[in-house]
């Protein structure tokens, strides 16, 4: 085995490329899972389903709209959209009468909840696979110092800091983003001072769970889209919010960047073990710091 | 008042239920399917059921087995071990099943087998490719009517060491069945060609999302061949992946499953070409009349291509019902006599059971990816066949495993 010599600077710097890449969707789907955890205090295990129904919903919209660059574009557009809409029915039909009780239950309510979504997916799309194209001009590779590097994980690439700067501004500049910061610290005084906290908390839902469906959505053309998907991605979307930092969203974004970093640089270092190395980083950080790399909103 | 009226209901809906069963002079022949019908992998199961259901459905319309019909009950084993076994338990106590069928889960499989041989009920392997089933973990109620890992791994080495790589990569999925596949090729390629070297390995988790740093890994080692040992569900994102990175174009590789139809036809016309990949079935390969009138039947039936399951489902019903017709009873130990060394026409020709391990010899397929027209999906091409006798690992090395 020579696997080390194989180590060059350009194949780095193409691994780290594809790993930022895979980065952008633990975030963006992360950073929705770390807003509905500091926010509302859910622990929504359902986040992961809602991520696999953008994905499948994708996959529908984009069929129906014909295919192609347009169906892609619309579906892109639809499908995080028609999450949000599923999630604002969830909100104002269940979790708002909830919010009183105690994490368990919550945590138990949402598992139940990604059951059910989880049936639900195989009633309304089967237990096929799915598989979608990316648009044309995406599709293929171009060729960076002699190795290749898909258009679409350069897509990923510019997509990735237009949503972290998205949520900057909502949480920072607008009035709902600061209201919701608020209501994260303090619900009780939020209250107090006339606003419609539970309005708050179901737009920040929504808001999360729209990015869900987004990261489903960009993922779809990479992958197949199957039931499982939302296991898969549940679990790594709550270890990079707990190295984060629960509830804080730039805290999804370090955690996103260390999971998806190791992972495609231990693939390359040490191929046979690679699906140790993002868990390692996980519990190195946790050794070190055992309430997340950020501020934690809890 | 309602309630009287609920109970006639239900008092007339059982007479109807009743009349409904025909009469029937001998007790029929029950057979019990515990296999995964939910989740991905009922793509492959699903069509292990149908086509058994339409085999015995032609062999009941046509009087049945020593004038008995064949009926069958399923259960699902969502995959689990412990779900499937207390079904498979509760097939033999409560519906006193004659036989068992079943699954694609290769624990379940093993742990199912191991139940039949101490219940002395037949128990014919449809999908899990465990070598062991017939080879280590073998005994008499035991049958395999699928193709396994060292068949595979013995196929494809035969295929790879035709061609001209010398140094290869290995990578696959991070469970048995990954590593049964990559073991059984690198085993027997070596031994067929001593100039063969292994430069490195990659293991990733089963369910990855997104192969590109893999692959791209791999490029940067600059193997000859890659040989991709994963299976179920991850050969869609992968082949996927491939397609992008442009993999196939760089550096040829075999995945065992690649050109199955389960695995292309949801890619349609964006499956990477000129993957190699081995079968025991295409719809479209053998091009006999036998398979020809197979698939139009199927096809009838159900609206859909049969995939491989669909093969395998057919030969569990026609050696079944065979076995039973050369017993002459429905004597387990008659049945199991029988079926040891017998062999039926299907669709693949004629496929016997070695009497030794009761493993099916059937041919494998060895083909590449390839758009033909008039499918809007990747077929396989060129197709090598690499007959039963030279993919069986041989009767000695059976031996020495158990």
């Amino acid at each position: 085995m020579d696997g080390a010599a194989n180590i060059t600077a350009a194949a780095l710097l193409q691994q780290i490329l594809v790993g930022l890449s895979r980065t952008t969707i633990l975030f963006i789907v992360s950073s929705g899972l770390s807003l509905v955890l500091g926010v509302l205090r859910i622990p929504n295990v359902a986040h992961g389903s809602l991520y696999m129904i953008g994905a499948f919903l994708t996959y529908s919209v984009a069929t129906l709209a014909g295919g192609g660059t347009v169906g892609f574009i619309v579906a892109l557009t639809v499908a995080p959209l028609g999450v949000a809409l599923i999630s604002f029915v969830v909100e104002r039909g269940l979790f708002c009468h909830l919010y009183e009780r105690e994490h368990l239950m919550l945590l138990l309510f949402t598992f139940s909840i990604m059951l059910v979504f989880g049936d639900l997916v195989k009633l309304i799309w089967g237990s096929d696979y799915r598989s979608l194209t990316a648009p044309l001009f995406l599709q293929g590779s171009f060729s960076i110092q002699g190795f290749p590097f898909p258009r679409y994980n350069l897509f990923l690439l510019l997509v990735g800091p237009l949503v972290a700067a998205g949520l900057w501004f909502l949480t920072n500049k607008t009035k709902i983003g600061k209201i919701a910061r608020a209501a994260a610290v303090d619900r009780e005084m939020v209250g107090a001072m006339g606003i419609n906290v539970s309005w708050v908390f179901a737009a920040v839902f929504v808001i999360g769970c729209y990015l869900a469906g987004l990261g489903g959505a960009l993922v779809a053309p990479t992958q197949n889209i199957t039931q499982g998907m939302d296991h898969t991605i549940i679990i790594e979307a709550f270890l990079i919010v707990i190295i984060g930092g629960l509830g804080n969203i730039w805290g999804a974004l370090l955690g996103a960047l260390i999971f998806g970093l190791t992972d495609a640089i231990g693939i390359l270092i040490w191929p046979q073990f690679a699906i140790v190395f993002p868990y390692a980083a996980v519990v190195v950080v946790l050794l070190f710091r055992p309430k997340g790399l950020l501020k934690s909103t809890w | 008042m309602k309630r009287v009226a609920c109970l006639i209901l239900c008092l007339v809906g059982c007479v109807a239920v009743l009349s409904a069963t025909p009469a029937l002079a001998k007790k029929p022949i029950k057979v019990g399917i515990v296999d995964c019908y939910s989740g991905p992998p009922s793509t492959y199961t699903n069509d292990v059921r149908d086509a058994f259901k339409m085999e015995i459905d032609k062999i009941n319309a046509a009087g049945g087995v020593l004038g008995r019909e064949i009926t069958f009950v399923t259960r699902d084993s969502k995959f689990k071990v412990d779900i499937g076994l207390s079904a498979a338990k509760e097939l033999i106590m409560r519906e006193r099943v004659d036989i068992l069928m079943g699954t694609i889960n290769s624990a379940l499989a093993l742990a199912v087998s191991d139940l039949c041989r101490k219940e002395k009920i037949p128990f014919v392997v449809t999908f899990s490719k465990s070598a062991k089933i017939t080879g280590a973990k073998g005994h008499r109620y035991v049958f395999s009517i699928t193709e396994n890992t060292a068949m595979a791994g013995k196929a494809a080495a035969v295929g790879l060491s035709k061609k001209p790589f010398q140094k290869y990569w290995i990578a696959g999925d991070d469970y048995e069945y990954g590593h049964a596949i990559a073991e059984g090729v690198w085993a027997n390629l070596k031994n067929m060609r001593p100039d063969v070297k292994l430069l490195g390995e990659s293991w990733w988790k089963v369910g990855e999302p997104d192969f590109t740093p893999y692959i791209t890994a791999i490029l940067a080692a600059k193997p000859d061949a890659v040989i991709v040992a994963t299976g179920g569900r991850d050969c869609v994102p992968f082949l996927k992946a491939a397609k992008a990175t442009g993999f196939n174009q760089r550096v040829p590789f075999y995945m065992h499953t690649a050109t199955e139809l389960s695995t292309l036809k949801p890619l349609g016309l964006d499956a990477p070409e000129g993957v190699l990949g081995t079968s025991n079935y295409f719809f479209y390969y053998p091009r006999s009349a036998a398979n020809k009138a197979f698939v139009k039947t199927f096809q009838k039936t159900y609206d859909r291509y049969p995939a491989v399951g669909a093969v395998y489902g057919s030969l569990a019903a026609d050696f079944i019902a065979g076995a039973y017709q050369k017993a002459g009873s429905v004597d387990t130990e008659k049945f199991v006599d029988a079926l040891e060394g017998m062999t039926v026409d299907s669709p693949l020709g004629q496929v016997t059971m070695r009497a030794y391990d009761h493993q099916a010899m059937l041919p494998m397929f060895m083909g590449v990816t390839q758009k033909i027209e008039g499918y809007n999906f990747l077929i396989a091409g060129d197709i090598m066949v690499i007959p039963g006798e030279k993919v069986m690992p041989s009767v000695a090395e059976i031996k020495k495993a158990r």
